[in-house]
């Protein structure tokens, strides 16, 4: 199943259409790619040295930069679209590339895919930021969206985050 | 624009009466370096709390003003903090955000500080130094002082600066509001958002000390999209709240609640049965003004410590440069608060509050906006408004309650922020500070 190159291109087209949509503001398309019981998390990165080594991430029960279900991920999605969310209005351009698709293993929950993000965005008039990290996801087949998202671990590398805020999705 | 006399006085700078400030003040860089000098190697600064450091030995890299610093657990116990400088050529001794270390041996050429900043060892110390370098006034730079009110650690590299508690003055009373609800007080969950801001340092701090006035406009979107983030007020309460300065440039806003039940009517769904759990021990520690009347929303301690109260939500804006900012948030909540509280708490807090927040990120482009159009020439011909409610103090606070302490406004008032820069003008023309132990 691991090496399954159908399953591979599967999920690579799903992840091409998923960028697709929030690079081009679909984000009524984006939500219905979300299982209902998504849980989306972005613990936060810092520097260790020494026996720190290894405890980079905030766990569970931490501090994080993003700690969503399918509800407030809704809300999230609600917001941009009352014309007053102001970081995006007006809205900001992006390109979300993904990479580095690698599916490590597959269990009840589903089949788990590691892969590597590059996010262009450029706002206003001369605002630019670079947003990269790594993707764990756990996914689930659907009939309709072919892929559900139930699990995402986002990564991002940045420590002191040179972005104003994250006001896009990953 | 500045004066560059010996002795520069920034109050034309600030008009009080009127309710006017000159926009230079944001994109000036001469005032930005005086402000470094004047005002982050003066004032107390907020470095982290207690909780951070719970066991011999812990650190964690924090900036006062733009030096690093290293605040530490001595194995005795005592809390130090050092800048984060090698005395030989300058290079950082310690790279970790935090962890738990005796030593701290820079990178460079090997000098090592205990974490008491005592210079340990150097290498070739007989051999190339022919043991002539002085060891004992080469340690890790100390601060001036260092304190804790009730698990919050501050400090200042000014010999000559105020002790903390006058320093913090009748604020330290109403922060009891945020630390001192119950027994044992609060503690920080691990994790600090970092971020960086292209606006002057002093836009977040007078948004926080007193601008109750932009959460409809800014925050519309958040709020009608289920991410309510403020006491739920009803019409006919009496009081809609207030906004109050301490002094010193410290300040906050809060609701008004006339009663025990009104305090729950204004509390959050998630929050309720936990407001409902504390209310007697806050009641019965804080008494009636501040463990019940007041429900307290934005503050900031001068000069560049921030609050949100009902979010377990403490934050610093670390200076830059004059146009750039670096936002460190974190999240408190009750020692004794159950562990589906604090999940309620740290949840509620980072989908507002924060890098990923929906009520933040609205407030960042609104600072970078309004640092933009401080550089520009002909827009600095024109001052900054701040004249909300500038004749309408009230006279007298005890008449509201007893208790009140420091200058009162309604809760729509821009008080606090005028109050914010008559403190910015007060060190800007004072003396300079005292670096105990300067070599240069």
């Amino acid at each position: 199943m691991k090496d399954d190159i159908n399953l591979w291109f599967s999920i690579n087209q799903f992840y091409t259409r998923e960028a697709r949509y929030l690079d081009d503001l679909e984000f009524d398309q984006w939500i219905g790619l979300m299982a209902p019981d998504l849980r989306y998390w972005m613990p936060i990165v810092s520097n260790r040295i020494g026996r720190g080594i290894g405890s980079e991430l905030t766990e569970r029960g931490h501090l994080a930069h993003f700690e969503d279900d399918f509800e407030s991920m809704s809300n999230r999605v609600k917001r941009l679209a009352t014309g007053r969310a102001w970081a995006e209005t007006p809205p900001g351009r992006t390109n979300h590339m993904v990479s580095n698709v690698e599916v490590t293993g597959q269990d009840d929950a589903g089949v788990h895919v590691t892969s590597k993000f590059l996010i262009y965005r450029s706002h206003m008039e001369t605002d630019q930021e670079v947003f990269s990290g790594t993707r764990k996801d756990v996914l689930r087949s659907d009939q309709e969206t072919e892929w559900k998202i139930a699990d995402r671990t986002i990564i991002l590398d940045h420590a002191v985050l040179t972005q104003k805020s994250l006001g896009i999705f990953f | 624009m500045l004066d560059k006399g010996e002795h520069p006085h920034f109050d034309h700078l600030i008009d009080l009466t009127k309710g006017e400030i000159n926009r230079s003040i944001f994109s000036d860089p001469d005032i930005y370096q005086r402000e470094l000098k004047q005002i982050f190697a003066r004032c107390w600064l907020f470095l982290g709390h207690t909780s951070q450091l719970p066991n011999e030995n812990d650190f964690f890299t924090a900036y006062m003003g733009e030096d690093p610093v290293i605040v530490t657990r001595h194995s005795d116990g005592q809390i130090g903090a050092f800048l984060n400088m090698c005395r030989h050529r300058g290079n950082r001794v310690c790279r970790a955000d935090s962890g738990n270390q005796r030593m701290f041996t820079c990178p460079f050429h090997g000098w090592t500080f205990a974490n008491n900043g005592n210079l340990k060892t150097v290498p070739g110390y007989k051999q190339v130094y022919h043991e002539k370098l002085d060891m004992e006034s080469h340690g890790l730079v100390p601060v001036a002082q260092i304190d804790t009110y009730k698990g919050m650690i501050f400090a200042t590299f000014d010999v000559s600066a105020p002790s903390l508690e006058d320093y913090l003055g009748d604020m330290a009373w109403y922060l009891d509001m945020a630390i001192d609800r119950r027994d044992g007080g609060i503690e920080f969950l691990p994790g600090t958002h970092k971020w960086r801001i292209n606006c002057n340092w002093k836009f977040p701090v007078d948004n926080f000390v007193g601008d109750s006035y932009h959460g409809p406009v800014s925050h519309g979107s958040a709020w009608e999209s289920g991410f309510e983030g403020m006491p739920r007020r009803k019409k006919g309460y009496g009081y809609e709240g207030f906004q109050i300065n301490a002094g010193g440039g410290h300040g906050f806003g809060a609701r008004w609640a006339e009663n025990e039940e009104q305090v729950y009517e204004m509390a959050l769904p998630e929050f309720l049965a936990y407001e409902q759990e504390r209310f007697p021990e806050t009641h019965a520690r804080l008494g009636d003004l501040r463990g019940m009347h007041l429900s307290p929303m934005h503050c900031s301690i001068f000069p560049n410590f921030s609050m949100l109260w009902q979010s377990g939500n403490m934050r610093v804006w670390h200076p830059r440069g004059v146009s750039e900012t670096e936002g460190w948030s974190w999240c408190f909540v009750d020692k004794k608060a159950d562990p589906d509280h604090r999940d309620m708490v740290r949840i509620h807090d980072l989908q507002r509050h924060g890098t990923s927040g929906t009520w933040e990120q609205d407030d960042v482009d609104n600072w970078v906006q309004s640092t933009l159009s401080s550089r520009g020439y002909v827009g600095r011909q024109f001052t900054q408004n701040i004249s909300m409610g500038v004749e309408h103090e009230i006279e007298d606070p005890t008449t509201i309650h007893p208790d009140m302490r420091g200058r009162v406004a309604g809760f729509q008032n821009e008080i606090n922020q005028r109050q914010l820069y008559a403190q910015w003008a007060r060190m800007m023309n004072g003396d300079a500070p005292v670096v105990p132990g300067a070599t240069a």
